[in-house]
C-alpha cells in the first residue's frame, strides 16, 4: 500500500521533470523527429492491420442487426460513428502503447542497465532532457497521426465488408457515413490520442528509466508498461467519453 | 529493397513459427500432459490478468453503452442498447478484451521469461541435461493458457454487460428491466459458444508466438526487451485477424 503510494509519488514527479523538460529550450530536435519517425513507421502496420479487420467485423454484425429492420443504409452511419469515436483512438493507443512504449520501456530500461544513463548524467547531459522528453513528445504527435490512419483503415474495412462482399450499394454506404459525427468527433479522437499519447509515453518512459535487475528486470518493466498504459488511458478514456458525449 | 523487406521478413518470421509450432507439436504428442505444471501455470495466468481484464471490462462496457445511447437517441432507440450491447460484448468484444489482455499480462511475461532464459543460456542447459525444451516450456503454459482463457473470456462478458447496465440505469436513467430483457432476448447460448471457441483460438496463438518470441530471442536485456515488444504486437494483430476470419466463418 505505502509502496504503490511512493511509486505513484515519484511518478508524478518524473511527470512534473519531463514536463518542465519538454517545456523549456534546449530541445532535442534531432532525436524528437526521429521518434515520431520510427514510431510511425513501425507502428503504422500494426495499426491498419488491427482497425481493418475490426471496421470488417462492426460491418458484419451491424448489418446483421440492421438486417432485422431492413435498416441497412444505416450501417455507415454505425460504422462511422464507432470508428471515429472509439476503435480507432482506442486500438491504434492499444497498439502504441504495445509496440512503441514497450519498445522505449525497453531501450530506457536496458540502457539503465547497462549504465549508459548514468554515463550520460557524469558528463553533465541532463538525461531526461536529452533521452526522455523527446520520446514522450514523439508519441503525443505520432499517437493523432496514427489514430488518422487507423480511421481510414476501419472506414475502409467497413467498406470493403459491406459492399463488395455483402452486394451493399456502394452510393448508399459513402451517403450516410457522416450522418451522426461531424468535424467534432474528429477533432475529439485526435485530442484523445495526444492525450493518451503523453499517458502512454510518460508510463513507458518511467517504467524504463527506473529499472533494475538485470536482463528480467527490463522484461518487467516492458511487461508493468504496456498493463499500466493500457488502464491508466482506458480509465482516462471512459472520464473523456463521458465528458464529450455523456 | 526496404519495401520488399518488410513482407520477406514477416513470412520468414511466420514460417520460423510454423515450424517451431510442427516440432512442439512432435513434442506434445509423444509426451503426457504435465498436469501439475499446467495447473499452475493456469493458476498464474488466470489471477495475474484477471485484475486488469476486470478493469478494462468495465471501462469497455461503460463506453460501449454512451457511444451505443448516442447513436441510437437520433433514432429514438434507446431502448435498444442493451441489444447493443449484449451482442457486441458477447459476441466480439469479451474474447479479444480478454486476449488483449492475456497477451500483453501473461503473454509478455512468458516471452521475457524465455527470452532471460536464453539469454542466460538456460535453454541449452536443459538440452544438456536432455530435458526438451519445447515440452518443459511451452507445453505447460499453452496448456494453462487453454484453461483458463474461455473462463476469462464468460468473466469479461459478465463484467462488460454489468458496467454497461450500471452506466445505462444510473449515468444515463435507462430502464433497467428493458435493458435486461432485450439483452437477454437478443443473444443465444450459440452467441456464447462461438466467443469461447475464439477464446481457445487465441489462447492458441498468444502462447505460441510469445513463447517462440522468447525462443527466438536474441541475447541481452536489449534483446529480451524487443521479444518481450514483439509478442504483444504480433498475438493482438494476430487475434484480431482471426476473430474476423471466424466471424466471417459464423455469421457471413
Amino acid at each position: 500500500m505505502l509502496d504503490t503510494l511512493a511509486a505513484l509519488g515519484r511518478f508524478g514527479r518524473f511527470v512534473a521533470q519531463v514536463a518542465w523538460r519538454a517545456a523549456t529550450p534546449p530541445w532535442n530536435h534531432g532525436d524528437l523527429f526521429r521518434h515520431i519517425w520510427t514510431v510511425t513507421v513501425r507502428c503504422a502496420g500494426p495499426v491498419a492491420a488491427v482497425t481493418f479487420p475490426f471496421g470488417m467485423v462492426i460491418g458484419l454484425q451491424g448489418l446483421a442487426i440492421f438486417d432485422l429492420f431492413g435498416a441497412q443504409r444505416l450501417l455507415p452511419s454505425l460504422i462511422s460513428v464507432a470508428v471515429l469515436r472509439e476503435l480507432s483512438p482506442g486500438l491504434a493507443s492499444l497498439l502504441v502503447a504495445a509496440q512503441a512504449g514497450s519498445s522505449y520501456a525497453a531501450e530506457l530500461g536496458s540502457m539503465r542497465i547497462k549504465e549508459e544513463l548514468d554515463a550520460t548524467e557524469i558528463m553533465a547531459v541532463d538525461s531526461l532532457r536529452w533521452h526522455v522528453a523527446p520520446r514522450v513528445a514523439a508519441l503525443v504527435v505520432a499517437c493523432p497521426m496514427l489514430n488518422t490512419l487507423g480511421n481510414a483503415a476501419g472506414l475502409f474495412g467497413g467498406f470493403v465488408m459491406a459492399v463488395p462482399i455483402q452486394g451493399e450499394n456502394a452510393g448508399v454506404y459513402w451517403a450516410n457515413l457522416w450522418t451522426f459525427v461531424n468535424v467534432g468527433d474528429l477533432v475529439g479522437g485526435l485530442v484523445k490520442t495526444a492525450l493518451f499519447g503523453a499517458i502512454i509515453g510518460l508510463v513507458a518512459c518511467y517504467h524504463g528509466f527506473y529499472a533494475t535487475g538485470g536482463a528480467a528486470g527490463v522484461g518487467r518493466a516492458v511487461n508493468d508498461t504496456v498493463v499500466r498504459a493500457t488502464l491508466t488511458f482506458f480509465g482516462a478514456n471512459y472520464l473523456l467519453t463521458s465528458a464529450m458525449f455523456g | 529493397m526496404m519495401l520488399l523487406r518488410v513482407p520477406l521478413d514477416g513470412l520468414q518470421w511466420l514460417g520460423g513459427l510454423a515450424g517451431f509450432t510442427l516440432r512442439w507439436l512432435r513434442v506434445a504428442s509423444r509426451t503426457r500432459p504435465p498436469l501439475a505444471r499446467t495447473l499452475e501455470e493456469a493458476y498464474r495466468i488466470g489471477v495475474q490478468s484477471l485484475p486488469v481484464l476486470l478493469t478494462i471490462s468495465v471501462f469497455v462496457g461503460t463506453n460501449l453503452t454512451l457511444q451505443g445511447y448516442n447513436a441510437f437517441v437520433p433514432l429514438g432507440g434507446q431502448r435498444l442498447v442493451g441489444m447493443f450491447v449484449a451482442l457486441a460484448g458477447v459476441r466480439e468484444l469479451a474474447p479479444l478484451i480478454a486476449a488483449a489482455m492475456v497477451a500483453s499480462k501473461a503473454g509478455t511475461e512468458m516471452a521475457s521469461q524465455i527470452a532471460v532464459m536464453r539469454t542466460r543460456e538456460q535453454i541449452d542447459a536443459l538440452e544438456v541435461m536432455a530435458v526438451n525444451p519445447y515440452g518443459h516450456l511451452v507445453t505447460p503454459r499453452l496448456y494453462g493458457i487453454l484453461v483458463v482463457m474461455p473462463a476469462l473470456s464468460l468473466i469479461s462478458v459478465f463484467t462488460t454487460v454489468a458496467s454497461s447496465w450500471a452506466v445505462a440505469t444510473w449515468q444515463l436513467g435507462l430502464n433497467s428491466a428493458t435493458f435486461l430483457e432485450f439483452a437477454r432476448t437478443s443473444t443465444r447460448m450459440s452467441d456464447l459458444m462461438t466467443g469461447e471457441v475464439k477464446a481457445l483460438v487465441f489462447a492458441v496463438i498468444i502462447a505460441l508466438v510469445s513463447c517462440y518470441c522468447g525462443f527466438e530471442s536474441e541475447k541481452g536485456p536489449a534483446g529480451v526487451g524487443k521479444a518481450t515488444n514483439r509478442a504483444v504486437v504480433v498475438s493482438c494483430v494476430m487475434c484480431v485477424t482471426f476473430n474476423y476470419l471466424v466471424s466471417q466463418a459464423l455469421y457471413g
